[in-house]
């Protein structure tokens, strides 16, 4: 029982930050209907600006994730600028293999600054584990898994009760329409990606807390897992990227721990792939039928 | 017209390409002044740390070499090529470095490029000294190759043996990746001495690079089964994570593992996790013996750092070449200068920094291994009890 415990827990510590990174993927997918693959290394780049923030600069924790929250707000809005906005027109296969160009880009960018060998993070987020019935919830776990909540609400709030939300909705289902409606749709889209990276930014600081050790392609595998997190609850969904993630987590450790290391992978994307067969949107995901 | 110019030039390319490859490879002889050593190991890229260690130690020794007046007179110039840890960059390297004049190549620093480059080299019949690959396959087939470190199956056999001489433990957990050749091809000959050796395996737990960032699952099995002492048979990266992670689950437990640990100190965030770590390895900086003493301190004056095994291997790869060269009592004058070399090497025994070696016919050195344990942050000789 303490085992089946102690699993459920790990599992619950990968899933919640699966679940942190999906909400931002499935974020920008929402509404601006692109896969941001670029997603997990703005993930990396926070991660590196608070070690250089924290270490170098010696700033104080809380202005370091500040400090990440800017770099990444400013990164994200200036590769959605340079990178994405020039191919509004363009089929999405074209802004997805860019997207994959930039994810590159921002790997070898780090790999030049910092170099290949990984570099400890600070660990900001320090907080006292909880005992529960002789199980060990660490700080970091029970904090990520509030901060997912609390950004989830957070989010839905934003998205369906206020203008700006108003209007990333209405980007969301006609770009056209919402553009004679008077909405600017360069600049929603420009706010969401800010949003988006943001959240990456705090993803950083949560995953640099728990698993401590960055190099330049840290952010590859979290960002595919929780792509995969945000499909498997239905992409665009928020409240499906946090179940999606936190299904992950957990399917992956109870796999590792009851059947094998060497299989956990394979299952993971197995049970994705019979979510997918069965209900193709994914498990929150709407069904939109297309209007012809 | 334009077709035709392209369909010319691209004919005149591939005449080109044809005559350079279908050449046969001489001997570079050269007017026996200098001696040119070369090798190839990843500068830039995820294993830079390896490449860059070995050419140190290299460019040491060979600093050293000239000021006491070269190899039977000659001086020696070292070449090092960068692979990007990339086996067909690699290949590319040797061909660049025997256009460069080679006498003698020191091969790759990891095992995939090395088999790739020894492989690429075996019809030029030049002789080959090699550091760190440790892969059992990478010199197999030349028949002028030989090696520096251990290899794979030996560290494995060796370590069981380790463990069951002084009395380590009798129940083990193992943690290893399996998706490398490297910590594959040490549990396997580890498990294999193992079983003859009486010592039980009690716990198998496995990860691979794309799963290499939580390792809580894999922790709390090795906590369950309650042994004394974990087997290790990975690099030094994945080993501070799973460190790191283990705090406060596995305290007071030995991990036991080869020269993949090496550097350990310097990648975990707090020299606290890495308590208990026992490395068996031929070469420990903090080895009292004199020579050890002399090339530390002054690795650490070139370079900053303490010098690692990598290091060590390759500042003793040019002294290796130096007594070969030196026993065939040639220069790069002659003519049969491979041929001497490669026959020298089997005669010589050296005594460097990792160890005393004498080399087969297989190319395989022998060497005692030496184990080190790390006690508050600082690797100390391992002494039984």
């Amino acid at each position: 029982m303490i085992h089946f415990l102690q699993t459920l827990i790990s599992g619950l510590s990968l899933g919640s930050i699966y679940a942190l990174i999906a909400l931002g993927y499935t974020m920008v997918y929402g509404i601006a209907k692109m896969l941001n693959f670029a997603h997990g290394d703005i993930i990396m780049v926070g991660a590196y600006a608070a070690i250089v923030a924290v270490f170098q600069m010696k700033l104080p924790g809380l202005v370091a994730v500040l400090a990440a929250v800017l770099v990444c707000t400013v990164l994200g809005v200036t590769v959605e600028f340079l990178a994405y906005k020039p191919l509004r027109q363009s089929p999405p296969l074209t802004v997805l293999i860019t997207a994959i160009g930039v994810s590159y880009f921002l790997q070898n960018i780090a790999l030049l600054i910092f170099g290949s060998e990984q570099m400890a993070s600070p660990v900001i987020m320090k907080l006292p584990a909880l005992v529960i019935g002789g199980v060990q919830i660490d700080g970091i776990t029970w904090g990520t898994l509030a901060v997912t909540c609390i950004i989830m609400l957070g989010l839905t709030l934003f998205i369906n009760k206020t203008k700006m939300g108003k209007a990333m909705r209405a980007v969301s289902e006609d770009k056209g329409a919402a553009e004679l409606m008077g909405i600017s749709v360069n600049k929603t889209i420009t706010i969401t990606f800010a949003i988006g990276s943001a959240l990456a930014a705090i993803a950083s600081i949560f995953y640099g807390s728990a698993y401590v050790y960055i190099r330049p392609t840290t952010g590859a595998m979290p960002g595919i897992k929780a792509f995969t997190a945000a499909v498997f609850g239905g992409i665009g969904s928020i409240p499906g990227a946090m179940l999606g993630g936190i299904l992950l987590g957990v399917i992956e450790q109870f796999a590792k721990a009851y059947i094998s290391t060497l299989w956990s992978d394979a299952i993971v994307f197995g049970v994705l792939v019979v979510v997918l067969i069965v209900k193709p949107t994914g498990l929150l995901g709407k069904k939109i039928s297309e209007k012809v | 017209m334009k077709k035709f110019v392209a369909m010319m030039l691209a004919a005149v390319m591939c005449l080109a390409c044809m005559t350079a490859c279908g050449a046969p490879a001489a001997s570079n002889v050269s007017d026996g002044s200098s001696i040119i050593i070369g090798g190839v190991g990843p500068l830039t890229g995820d294993y830079a740390n390896y490449g860059t260690s070995v050419r140190n130690g290299m460019v040491q020794a060979v600093e050293e070499i000239n000021a006491a007046g070269g190899i039977n007179g000659m001086e020696v110039v070292l070449d090092f090529q960068d692979s990007a840890a990339d086996p067909d960059s690699a290949v590319a390297a040797y061909g660049k470095l025997m256009d460069n004049g080679m006498n003698v190549f020191t091969g790759g620093v990891l095992s995939g490029e090395t088999a790739s480059a020894v492989a690429a080299a075996n019809e030029d019949g030049v002789p080959i000294v090699t550091p760190t690959a440790t892969a059992d396959a990478a010199i197999v087939g030349n028949p002028n190759t030989f090696r520096i470190c251990f290899t794979d199956s030996s560290q494995g056999l060796a370590s069981a043996n380790y463990i069951a001489d002084n009395k380590m433990a009798d129940k083990v957990a193992v943690f290893y990746q399996s998706d490398i050749d490297y910590s594959v091809g040490l549990y396997t000959n580890f498990e294999t001495q193992c079983a003859e050796r009486g010592i039980e395996i009690v716990e198998v737990q496995t990860f691979t690079a794309d799963t290499a960032t939580d390792f809580s699952t894999q922790i709390n099995a090795i906590a369950d089964s309650g042994v004394s002492l974990v087997f290790i048979p990975i690099y030094a990266a994945e080993a501070s994570t799973f460190l790191t992670q283990a705090q406060g689950k596995l305290d007071g437990k030995i991990f036991f593992g080869c020269d993949g640990l090496d550097g350990i100190l310097g990648k975990v965030s707090d020299p606290a996790v890495a308590e208990n770590v026992v490395m068996l390895t031929p070469f420990a900086a903090d080895d009292p013996d004199a020579q050890v003493q002399a090339f530390v301190t002054e690795y650490k004056a070139d370079n900053g750092a303490a010098p690692d095994q990598f290091a060590a291997s390759g500042y003793d790869a040019i002294y290796v070449i130096k007594a070969a060269v030196e026993k065939a009592g040639v220069t790069t004058a002659d003519a049969d200068f491979d041929a001497k070399v490669v026959a020298a090497m089997t005669a010589i025994e050296v005594d460097g920094v990792t160890g005393t070696m004498t080399w087969g016919e297989d190319g395989e050195t022998t060497k005692a291994a030496k184990a080190m344990i790390i006690h508050d942050g600082v690797a100390v000789l391992y002494t039984a009890g």
